[in-house]
């Protein structure tokens, strides 16, 4: 073995630290990203009014007026704080469908694609079913039977807060689980996996060191975009008057104020925007990571 | 014969972070009607680029210099879009992988047709009896039942022929055939590379075969180009370049192919070392550093392309059996 | 080309691996089945490299990941280092995956491209917990100085800055690290340039004196298994056609099928072109085999007995064995 086969440093494409240029748009959906989050943890302890109290010498003002920079509703309540605690709730409902949903479609797919079998044609035939019925009829769906109330029974609160939860997470599992399957099938079948296995290297392993580092970045793309949606479906579910119980979400806000669009028309403008910019950055972040994730896809 | 293809002077530059990336020198090379050429090197030495470089199909990186004449009409500076026209006409392309190169979810018979019916404005039902054709000319049996086949109930080698197929469809005059039996078995390679020859024989096509198997290409090219960092080391007939081989590039390259008559249990001649680093300009002889008969001349200074008369050409300070 | 028959087995041999009748079949669909391997038998001794030659299709690789059990074999038995391993329960099948490895064709696909290198040869030691972290770093030095590669440029960096050759040693090295007795190479050149062919086929041949290790070397050349084989199998659908030494196959080759593969290997010689002349065509289904002898649709020299009669595999010189009613005389 002569010591000319040795590989020298130039042999090999250098590992490329450049900082990448991020495009202008990668930042602005940071900022507001950031923002969003920012205060839906620490709005409460900000000064400025209560979201719940309303003010009964000032209904309806318009924006930038000076105690109420975003204005108030036709009842009084204000704006700011009611964005602001609005994010929280949204921001919340959809993190927590999105991180829990994404959790269980994760280990579903995965397990299901990497054993095959019976098992993987049952879990694909639900995920198909349940992705064929649209998210929101869905969701309306489990609410009223989970949750359901009358004038007799009102369900409680917190019940109606689960089960929105709930309801919005079993939405997000088949769509990330779908993912999941999909790229775990892909790289399952890469001869790295059966070398691992020829060694000994037990199926756990293989998925915790193997498939699902190299199956996350496609998940936390989708993850992205799931969020967005999932902020939708809130919205929507609340304009139909079955969101978040005694409003406050995004939502809800919608919903009070479109009786009131005549009169003060930023009650639906204000967290319609919110709305809007939150969903669009979120998409933005999840193309993209899918953009990086193909760049990166097209080196290996 | 008169020539069909002259690449003149051509060199390419890949714009890279580390920067400029040579991976064609000014490389010459003329094709005559109906001939074949036969690009061999390594991995990384520029036969690919070469080749592509030829049919205008660089990414926006790259930058390309030298004059390229097609039937006497200079190509290089034309636009685009009317080089394009130029390809299914005039030139033809088959690749490595098959599969990748045809669509998987349209069926034989449609990708087959599509270029009869669009490029050749043929009816449908004239374009089926063509496909049919094309099908028994690339020797695939039941021709009939092959169009309504999907690629991925092929074999590699089956969409290799219908690759050949949808190439020869049109007629060109010229085929680039890149690595085009790698893929497949030894016995499936003979056969495609066969069909090759014939039907540039049928219909007096021009072919430019780049392939890393100094095997494939001495019974199936005219003439031959061996390239080694971005530089053509030796360009020679093909029967001259092995009876009287001047490169020791080439001669490494020949005695690295694994054969029959190799003694078992016996260590195969290997090509010692690397290609050199393609973004640094080091003077000398690029091959010196693998050389089996390097001499400091060979460090100092880079050998220019000399005649060995024959249309033999070769880049080196000592060639094997001397000058001339 | 049938097959079937054990008189090519040694039963007096320092044998490792002895594989009598194995057959695997895949499902697709509700009624096809295909028989990618079907009744082969063969065995390995200590030290011996064997290749398994023959075209796509041919079982070949289905035959090497069987002998592993990934996944098991429907019947026949898979006998290593003196355990039937196609009745061992989970646990002591893992406990002889150590001692038999394998490399796979894809340079590329076979090691994951998230881990730097030093990860890869890392996770065979660490499941088997042989040694610390400091006895770990000193091994992965120790493979990667094994196959050529510099430890100090190469540790830290992922699979897709490699070359494929490289990739190739850094796959050789993996399967050293657990000092295995036997390597399955799973047509471990066929992506790899003809130059850098034959620098993996040296290093392989360097690694087998030096560890002592059995090959089985699965290829579809014949040429590049020459150097480095001490006994060739040829396959075809799923049967063996045809075992002898290496220089005895290729001068005095009886199997029609065999011919066809020597002939088909491309010779650099222009005064010599490659022939595809003997076989036409490429094999038919493994899902319908043909009857009796499977090479009688492509052989020149098929008779009707061919096709009533399944071929033994007999001697015809010594350790010269072929299954074929009419081989080819000299």
């Amino acid at each position: 073995m002569s010591s000319t086969e040795q590989i020298a440093t130039t042999d090999i494409a250098p590992v490329q630290k450049a900082r990448k240029k991020r495009p202008f748009g990668f930042y602005l959906a940071g900022f507001w990203v950031a923002l969003i989050l920012f205060l839906a943890v620490f709005g409460d302890f900000l000064p400025g009014p209560q979201w719940d109290e309303s003010f009964y010498d000032s209904l309806g003002v318009a924006p930038f007026h000076q105690s109420h920079i975003l204005g108030t509703t036709l009842d009084g309540y204000d704006m700011y704080s009611g964005l602001v605690h609005g994010a929280r709730l949204s921001v919340f409902v959809a993190l927590v469908a999105v991180i829990v949903g994404g959790a269980i479609g994760t280990v579903i797919g995965v397990a299901s694609a990497y054993f095959r079998g019976k098992i993987d044609v049952v879990i694909t035939m639900a995920f198909n079913i349940m992705l064929s019925i649209p998210n929101l009829v869905l969701s309306l769906a489990l609410i009223s039977v989970l949750a359901y109330s009358d004038e007799n029974n009102p369900a409680s609160t917190t019940r109606r807060v689960g089960v929105l939860m709930l309801s919005l997470t079993i939405v997000i599992i088949p769509i990330l689980g779908r993912i999941a399957r999909g790229a775990t099938l892909q790289w399952s079948s890469r001869e790295f996996v059966l070398a691992s296995k020829s060694m000994g290297t037990t199926n756990f392993t293989i998925i915790r060191k193997h498939i699902l580092p190299n199956v996350a970045p496609a998940i936390l793309a989708i993850g992205f975009l799931a969020i967005g949606s999932v902020i939708i479906v809130e919205g929507s579910l609340a304009v139909l008057g079955i969101g978040v119980p005694g409003g406050g979400s995004w939502g809800s806000m919608l919903a009070n104020g479109r009786g009131n669009i005549a009169f003060s028309p930023w009650e639906v403008y204000l967290p319609a925007g919110a709305i809007a910019l939150t969903v669009i950055s979120c998409n933005w972040f999840g193309d993209y990571v899918r953009k990086a994730l193909d760049q990166r896809e097209s080196k290996i | 014969m008169s020539s069909l293809l002259k690449i003149d002077g051509m060199s390419v530059t890949f714009a890279t972070p580390r920067g400029n990336l040579r991976a064609v020198n000014d490389v010459t090379i003329e094709l005559l009607q109906g001939e074949s050429l036969g690009v061999v090197g390594e991995s990384g030495s520029g036969k690919t680029v070469l080749s592509r470089a030829t049919m205008g199909l660089l990414p926006g990186t790259a930058t390309r210099t030298g004059t390229i004449t097609y039937n006497g009409k200079v190509i290089s500076e034309l636009p685009k879009d009317e080089v394009r026209e130029l390809w299914g006409t005039g030139m033809a392309m088959i690749f490595q992988d098959p599969m990748t190169a045809l669509n998987p979810v349209r069926r034989i018979g449609s990708q087959l047709t599509e270029s009869l019916t669009v490029r050749l404005g043929m009816d449908k039902k004239a374009a089926k009896l063509k496909a049919i054709e094309l099908l028994k000319r690339v020797r695939i049996p039941d021709p009939e039942s092959m169009l309504r086949k999907f690629p991925y109930q092929l074999s590699g080698g089956m969409r290799q022929r219908i690759m050949i197929a949808i190439a020869v469809s049109c007629e060109p005059e010229l085929l680039f055939a890149d690595e085009p039996t790698t893929a497949l078995d030894v016995t499936v390679q003979a056969q495609v590379l066969d069909l090759i020859t014939e039907l540039r024989k049928e219909s007096n096509m021009a072919m430019i075969l780049v392939t890393h198997d100094l095997g494939v290409v001495a019974g199936h090219t005219d003439k031959i180009a061996v390239m080694y960092a971005g530089d053509v080391v030796e360009y020679a007939p093909t029967r001259q370049l092995f009876s009287n081989m001047k490169m020791p590039y080439t001669e490494a390259l020949l005695k690295s192919i694994p054969r029959l008559e190799t003694p078992t249990g016996s260590r195969l001649p290997v090509i010692e070392g690397r290609l050199p680093d393609p973004t640094k300009n080091e003077p000398g002889c690029p091959f010196a550093n693998r050389c089996p008969y390097v001499q400091d001349k060979c460090r100092a200074e880079k050998p220019p392309l000399k005649d060995a008369g024959n249309n033999h050409f070769y880049r080196c300070w000592f060639p094997i059996g001397g000058e001339k | 080309m049938a097959g079937s028959g054990k008189a090519h087995m040694r039963p007096d041999g320092d044998t490792v691996l002895t594989v009598e009748d194995l057959t695997v079949e895949f499902k697709l669909g509700k009624d096809k089945i295909v028989k990618a391997v079907s009744g082969v038998s063969f065995d390995l001794v200590r030290g011996e490299t064997l290749a398994v030659v023959g075209e796509s299709g041919c079982g070949k690789s289905t035959l090497g990941k069987a002998i592993l059990q990934l996944p098991k074999p429907n019947s026949g038995s898979v006998n290593f280092l003196s355990t039937e391993l196609t009745t061992l329960g989970k646990k002591e099948l893992r406990d002889m995956r150590p001692a038999m490895q394998m490399i796979f064709q894809d340079p590329v696909s076979s090691l994951d491209p998230r881990l730097p290198v030093s990860e890869v040869l890392a996770e065979p030691l660490r499941v088997w917990k042989r040694g610390n972290q400091v006895e770990i770093d000193a091994k992965i030095d120790e493979l990667l100085n094994a196959v050529n590669l510099d430890p100090k440029v190469v540790r830290d960096r992922r699979s897709y800055e490699f070359s494929g050759g490289q990739c190739q040693r850094i796959s050789i090295a993996r399967a050293l690290a657990l000092d295995p007795t036997m390597i399955i190479c799973d047509e471990p050149v066929s992506a790899l340039d003809v130059s850098v062919q034959a620098q993996i086929l040296n290093l392989l041949q360097d690694m087998k004196d030096r560890y002592g290790l059995t090959l089985m070397f699965i290829s579809h050349d014949l040429a590049v298994v020459k150097a480095v084989s001490t006994r060739v199998m040829v396959m075809y659908l799923g049967k063996v056609c045809e075992v002898a030494p290496p220089d005895e196959l290729y001068q005095n080759t009886k199997h029609h099928y065999t011919r066809a593969l020597v002939a088909s290997v491309p010779i650099p010689d222009p005064e010599r072109p490659i022939s595809s002349g003997f076989i036409q065509g490429e094999p038919p289904s493994p899902m319908n085999p043909p009857s009796g002898c499977r090479f009688r649709t492509r052989c020149p020299a098929a008779s009707e007995k061919c096709a009533a009669e399944e071929p033994q595999l007999r001697e015809v010189a010594v350790g010269h064995f072929v299954a074929c009613h009419h081989p080819i005389e000299e």
